[in-house]
């Protein structure tokens, strides 16, 4: 059944947008070529909605009835301490900082060390430097991953900064890398960004992305954010994400594209609270063998809050591990989302693939749906998932009461120890650390 | 590696080129003519001597038939099946109904004895004392022998065809039929409706435990027909009934539709047991021709503290597609799957269930063991879900494949949906092959690599196999081919 679709207001207003703007976004004749095609994908497709499949729990046509307006230039003033106090437990973590404003690079507010072997770059830059050519950054998504994404390509077409970071082989990045993400200002806008991150053979590095807002920013706002990694053989990436922010009109839309070469090793870390609407994609492919996976995220949401989290992780060669660990916690009418496909193509032998998604329901309006797929075509594996909700449970929570805890004291502990077992995952103290605060700052907000 | 390579050959020899029942029974037939149109169905209903009524609910499906397009969603590839090149009823000649066995085409006895579907009571299980097994047996379309009338009638218990049932119990047809399974529920589904040709009508009555495993043998036979089995079981309060259904098909080059509905109904404190052993012909080895199996099975619990169990034997059909739903609708309601699929040769099955939460404190479990080899694709699609309303939902889930061989694949599928925080929902899933350390382990105890693996393939489906009536044990071992020493009972 084809029917021929009204574009929704979102879809006709970013449709006018990128041909009011179009020329002003960062980068000469080539990359506006990929930015046309991109846009071109999307004029045709529209935003996705529960009509096709992968996206059944999220209609994001119906979710993302405006689109407000494309931010480009921005130059909300933003000082240290804004910063500071935005970046919250995040400002704890001893790191280089990549600061962005609405979707601008902010040099003073930056602090990268100059070291030989890494190089970090603002995107806008070196779209403006690649001239009439194309310069690659934004026409690939990621290898392995779907180069027709709707959500990817409206990025394409309108990015306006993002963070290069390449890492030449055997090097290693000193302190961790804090790519902060600023919402700011009383404009309401949409916003663009890229990450294309590099790291080559036997090079290690350590990732952090904050997507945060300044208090008194905006209530909404809409950030379309895609980081794409390449991790060389024998590399190791400590790549981790926050999506936080104070719960008005928060839209994330969120895509990873990682690519695992031969004995790489990445460990990727997602948190999202205080977002009303967000969707993070994960599509990890294995180019080489004997690398390892470890990928976990905690989903923390309230009020009306729609945390959807889809990964695809393909197993294309043989031999490698994959582990994915993803816990929610859903308060009031709060619903949560985990679609997790393993794919094991024919000549992955050896493969070793285990996820597991966890709820935890705390309202009776709460929901979660989860949709952990295996698609298994070589014999000699072992690969499972499993998938629970519940809601606290009953007899930990007696015994913390006989132990005199007070009930919101042990609500929020039990809780703490539910999500702490996918924050552990996270190797770095401090990271782990300032992680752990800003889901125990979310859980203490519940009036 | 020996041993999973006699595990192939054991899996091997359930079907593709040894298919032990491709034989076909030549037997006049009348038929419809080919294709479908609203004549077609006038021909079937005035065949069958049908009330007004039902010759409208048929027309009415059909019209909504002709509004949907197949459905592409599930994991099974086949040529487009052209609707207008079948036959849509043929029944066997002598249909004026045989009044005893006696009267039975002697060839078509024959058929059944070869299948070793025992029709005499004496045959009715070999070996087995006082256990009684009634048989309403299906040849292509038209119900020719019920036994055990007598019997069932005297503990109220209506056992019939549904064309006797339509003509005979036209209020009980009318309150329940397609109640489950909606006329417009899904493609296959809304050509049943319109085309049904026969299938079984059981209903228990208030309080009765049905006082035997009630049962149907289906089977295909004539050349380009599909066929539309439509199967409708009414458990009253308190009633109790379990059901087995096996169907085994002749060999044949022509790929053959199958599109049944079956529906259950289970009222208060009502339990119904239904049991399938499917081993329709595969296709050859080359994965030519085999059966085209597209079946909606719904059961409703309707009334509080109902039952429902699904147990499936899936080892035929070139496609499968197939998913036995359980909808808890009482409270205190409870739903049931335990599914063995074994795909060899080309063979693609798509199967699962939905359990349905809707009532309060309901439950349900799900066992879902695949084994997959040969060529086959294996999918298992299901989904599990509380309604706002369904507080303290239970659910556990598990499903396992097992591979066999290098060229099949083993898909999981699951959905998981819960609406209230008192649901709890619990799902695995593992795909693996034959572990070595568990062949090294049993084979360091003394036994033999094929004991070994026959020992650790029967603990795979173990789970399932225990839910089989005992009836079904036996064909099932014959079917899964691989002996199941020590588990059994």
């Amino acid at each position: 059944m084809s029917v021929a679709v009204m574009k929704t207001k979102a879809e006709t207003s970013l449709d006018e947008d990128f041909q009011k703007l179009r020329d002003r976004l960062p980068g000469g004749s080539g990359v506006l070529a990929v930015r046309n095609a991109a846009h071109q994908l999307f004029a045709e497709r529209g935003l996705p909605h529960r009509r096709i499949e992968e996206w059944k729990y999220t209609d994001l046509r119906n979710a993302m009835k405006e689109a407000l307006p494309v931010s480009i230039g921005d130059e909300t003033p933003v000082t240290i301490a804004d910063l500071i106090v935005a970046l919250g437990p995040f400002a704890h973590v001893d790191a280089q900082r990549v600061v962005f404003v609405n979707g601008n690079f902010r040099k003073e507010l930056s602090s990268v060390d100059a070291q030989s072997g890494v190089s970090v770059e603002s995107l806008a830059d070196k779209l403006e430097a690649s001239g009439d050519a194309d310069s690659g950054l934004l026409g690939e998504f990621g290898e392995g991953a779907p180069d027709d994404d709707v959500i990817v390509a409206l990025n394409t077409a309108y990015s306006t900064d993002g963070t290069v970071v390449q890492v030449e082989p055997g090097a290693k990045i000193e302190k961790p890398l804090l790519l902060v993400y600023m919402r700011a200002g009383r404009e309401a806008a949409f916003t663009a960004v890229r990450n294309v991150i590099e790291v080559g053979a036997g090079a290690e590095a350590q990732i952090i992305e904050a997507f945060v807002s300044l208090p008194g920013a905006a209530d909404a706002g809409q950030a379309n954010a895609v980081t794409r990694i390449s991790v060389a053989d024998g590399a190791k990436v400590a790549h981790a994400k926050c999506a936080a922010d104070h719960g008005g009109q928060v839209t994330h839309l969120g895509n990873w594209a990682v690519h695992l070469g031969k004995e790489a090793q990445y460990d990727g870390f997602q948190l999202t609270q205080g977002v009303s609407l967000a969707r993070h994609q994960i599509f990890v492919t294995f180019g080489g063998e004997n690398a390892r996976l470890d990928l976990s995220g905690i989903f923390l949401g309230r009020n009306n809050d729609h945390i959807d989290t889809t990964l695809v992780v393909d197993h294309a060669v043989p031999s490698c591990e994959s582990r994915e660990l993803f816990k929610g916690v859903l308060d009031d009418r709060a619903r949560g989302i985990f679609q997790g496909k393993i794919i094991v193509k024919q000549i992955a032998q050896k493969t070793d693939g285990k996820q597991m998604s966890q709820a935890l329901l705390l309202s009776p309006d709460a929901e979660f749906d989860s949709k952990p797929e295996l698609e298994i075509f070589a014999d000699d594996v072992a690969c499972g998932h499993g998938a629970t909700c519940m809601e606290l449970d009953h007899d930990l929570m007696f015994y913390c009461r006989s132990r005199g805890i007070p009930e919101d004291v042990a609500r929020v502990l039990l809780i703490e120890s539910f999500i702490g077992e996918a924050i552990e995952k996270i190797e770095d103290e401090a990271v782990r650390e300032a992680f752990t605060a800003s889901a125990v700052s979310w859980l203490a907000a519940k009036k | 590696m020996a041993a999973v390579e006699s595990t192939i050959e054991q899996v091997k020899e359930i079907d593709v080129d040894k298919y032990k029942y491709g034989f076909e029974t030549a037997i006049e037939s009348v038929k419809a003519p080919k294709g479908l149109d609203e004549d077609t169905i006038r021909y079937i209903s005035a065949r069958k001597n049908e009330p007004a009524w039902m010759l409208e609910w048929r027309l009415d499906a059909f019209e909504r038939w002709k509004t949907m397009s197949e459905p592409t969603w599930a994991r099974v590839d086949y040529p487009k099946i052209d609707f207008q090149d079948l036959y849509y009823y043929s029944a066997p000649k002598n249909t004026d109904g045989p009044k005893s066995l006696d009267e039975v085409d002697p060839e078509l006895l024959e058929t059944y004895n070869k299948l070793g579907i025992p029709l005499k009571e004496q045959e009715v299980l070999a070996g087995v004392a006082g256990a009684k097994v009634a048989v309403d047996a299906v040849f292509d379309s038209v119900s020719v022998v019920t036994t055990f009338k007598d019997e069932l009638k005297k503990a109220g218990v209506i056992f019939c065809s549904i064309s006797e049932a339509i003509r005979e119990h036209p209020e009980l047809v009318q309150k329940y039929l397609g109640t489950v399974v909606p006329k417009s529920d899904n493609y296959y589904a809304s050509l049943n409706s319109a085309v049904f040709s026969d299938g079984s009508f059981v209903y228990v009555p208030e309080g009765v435990r049905c006082p035997m495993e009630l049962s149907t043998y289906f089977r295909i036979n004539e050349r380009e027909t599909g066929q539309f089995e439509r199967t409708l079981i009414i458990a009253d309060k308190g009633a109790y009934v379990s059901y087995l259904e096996g169907c085994t098909a002749p060999m044949r080059d022509e790929n053959q539709l199958h599109a049944a509905v079956v529906e259950l109904i289970a009222l208060d404190d009502a339990e119904i047991k239904y049991s399938t052993v499917q081993n329709w012909y595969p296709g050859d080895k080359d994965g030519k021709g085999g059966i085209y199996n597209f079946v909606t099975k719904r059961g409703d619990c309707r009334g509080a503290n109902s039952k429902i169990s699904w147990t499936q034997v899936e080892t035929g059909s070139a496609i499968t597609w197939k998913y036995p739903s359980c909808i808890l609708r009482g409270d205190n309601s409870r739903g049931e799957f335990y599914s063995i699929a074994v795909s060899n040769g080309h063979q693609q099955i798509d199967s699962g269930t939905k359990m349905i939460h809707l009532g309060k404190n309901t439950s349900s479990r799900i066992v879902s063991k695949g084994i997959a080899a040969g060529f086959s694709e294996n999918t298992y699609r299901g989904l599990v879900s509380a309604h706002r309303k369904a507080a303290n939902a239970r659910n556990f889930t598990q499903c396992d494949s097992l591979l066999i061989g290098n060229n099949c694949g083993a898909h999981t599928v699951p959905y998981i949906e819960a609406k209230t925080s008192t649901a709890h929902f619990e799902h695995e899933a593992t795909t693996s092959k034959i572990s070595d350390d568990k062949l090294f382990y049993c084979m360091q105890r003394g036994l033999s690599e094929e004991e070994a693996v026959t020992l650790i393939v029967n603990g795979f489906v173990r789970d399932v196999l225990q839910q089989l009536p005992m009836e079904f044990m036996a064909e099932t071992q014959k079917l899964i081919g691989i002996s199941l020493e020590g588990s059994v009972g």
